[in-house]
């Protein structure tokens, strides 16, 4: 049976590793690779950098921060979003470290270069970004780019979803808050034909309990807090044996936490 | 016996980062090559690979590559394909067009129906009895695929269930073909990787 996954966030600004409070406030926490590192030693599923900066300022995917990463050698996918603007730069991106590549801007500029990754590296490499929100019931999309919201159709996020393997929904507005993911924003989406990973304001085992009960939900993001405590991933996992997660192992250990 | 050493077959798709340092952690000795002269004094070859199976058969076909592996597989020298890698080996694939492939393992790549893709970590089920497969049951590996082998299953010797069986692990003799990837599955992807090579080894 497919697991669900616990994914580690690493999002980075300016090549640093910052802890990231609603698209908009930012709070140092070091170097990516030591992050990455960290969450390839605790166990997490798979592992989501995203240099923030790399669209807004077009300055393409953080090539510098890829080969350090590969250098790492560690043993838990990654996949990177920020920057990627051509069929050129997704393919480099998986030839020097990454597992698979995630993007938002280019779902709205071009999805003709989303189709031509999927030709190129197979639909599975693709991961959809969209920062959602609700407002009066409707469900608006938040363009970082542009620091502006608008409302998204259903029809539009399906046509979206349709050419990536999985779709990442950012509840933007809570994101780095504890415990205040949106669920109404879950209710409004449509019926997506691939599975969603969530990320905003997922701190608790209980959101956790609740998400990962939802059949169209492969797998949870957490950022900030899995930075708070040793151990991070160990420790949500331990307390979500009831659901269908892969148990966590520790580096140097065969022992199973059960 | 001598340090083992592991030849990467370097056509250009995917990243080798990885599997080079799953295998370094491993003590093998790596050479990532797209050389016949270079790949031949290995003991064991791999043909990794993210991507698809169109491109990736062009660019074998570009490095004189097909010929060179459909040789080797001949003279019975442990082969081992992952992920898209594993799919190569098969006659053909449907994957964008209908494209031969190097034909190592009969059966053919098709695309899996509902659900569209099979991507995280899932555990195998064992189909028919491999003796250097041992103790591999139920560990639970990490996939990411979309299209996945259909063929004789007398060489199926794994499945996983994604609401259907997937096809995971297939052997023709010197030839496996690994659907996930070990070299991002953690401690169970390197037990795995170091028990097959060592068990082609002394096949």
């Amino acid at each position: 049976m497919l697991k669900k996954r616990l994914i580690g966030m690493v999002v980075v600004k300016n090549g640093w590793a910052v802890q990231s409070f609603g698209y908009k406030k930012y709070l140092p926490l070091g170097k990516p690779e030591c992050i990455v590192e960290n969450l390839d030693r605790w166990g997490a599923d798979e592992i989501i950098v995203i240099s923030i900066d790399r669209s807004k300022d077009n300055l393409g995917p953080d090539f510098d921060l890829l080969q350090r990463l590969a250098k790492l050698g560690i043993d838990t996918p990654i996949v990177y979003g920020g920057g990627i603007r051509s069929v050129e730069e997704g393919v480099k991106v998986i030839q020097v470290c990454a597992d698979r590549i995630c993007f938002d801007a280019l779902l709205h500029s071009n999805l003709n270069v989303v189709n031509e990754l999927a030709a190129s590296l197979g639909v599975q490499a693709l991961i959809g970004v969209t920062p959602l929100s609700l407002n009066d019931e409707e469900v608006e999309l938040f363009d970082y780019q542009a620091g502006t919201t608008k409302i998204i159709k259903s029809d539009e996020l399906i046509k979206i979803s349709n050419t990536v393997s999985e779709l990442l929904v950012v509840d933007w507005r809570n994101e780095g808050q504890p415990d205040s993911f949106d669920f109404n924003l879950i209710d409004r989406l449509p019926s997506f034909n691939v599975p969603l990973i969530l990320f905003g304001g997922i701190s608790t085992v209980k959101q956790m309990q609740a998400l990962f009960s939802n059949e169209n939900i492969s797998a949870v993001a957490v950022g900030n807090f899995l930075n708070y405590k040793e151990h991070a991933i160990q420790n949500f996992k331990e307390r979500l044996t009831d659901m269908p997660l892969r148990t966590a192992k520790y580096e140097n250990s065969i022992i199973e936490i059960s | 016996m001598s340090r083992i050493t592991i030849g990467i077959v370097d056509y250009e798709l995917g990243n080798h980062a990885s599997l080079l340092h799953s295998l370094k952690k491993l003590n093998y000795r790596v050479l990532v090559s797209d050389e016949p002269s270079v790949l031949d004094q290995t003991d064991v070859l791999i043909l990794p690979g993210v991507g698809a199976f169109p491109m990736a058969m062009k660019a074998l076909k570009e490095k004189k590559l097909v010929s060179y592996l459909q040789q080797q597989a001949q003279i019975n020298r442990p082969i081992i394909g992952i992920c898209l890698g594993m799919q190569l080996l098969t006659e053909a694939s449907y994957e964008g067009r209908y494209t031969k492939g190097l034909g190592l393992i009969p059966g053919e790549t098709i695309e899996l129906a509902e659900p569209l893709s099979h991507i995280g970590w899932n555990n195998i089920d064992r189909v028919n009895s491999d003796s250097i497969l041992e103790g591999v049951e139920g560990k639970v590996f990490y996939f990411n695929h979309s299209f996945a082998y259909e063929g004789p299953s007398s060489y199926i010797k794994f499945t996983a269930n994604h609401k259907k069986k997937i096809t995971v692990i297939v052997r023709h003799g010197s030839v496996v073909g690994l659907q996930f990837h070990p070299e991002k599955s953690q401690a169970a992807g390197r037990e795995l990787l170091n028990k097959l090579i060592i068990g082609m080894i002394d096949a």
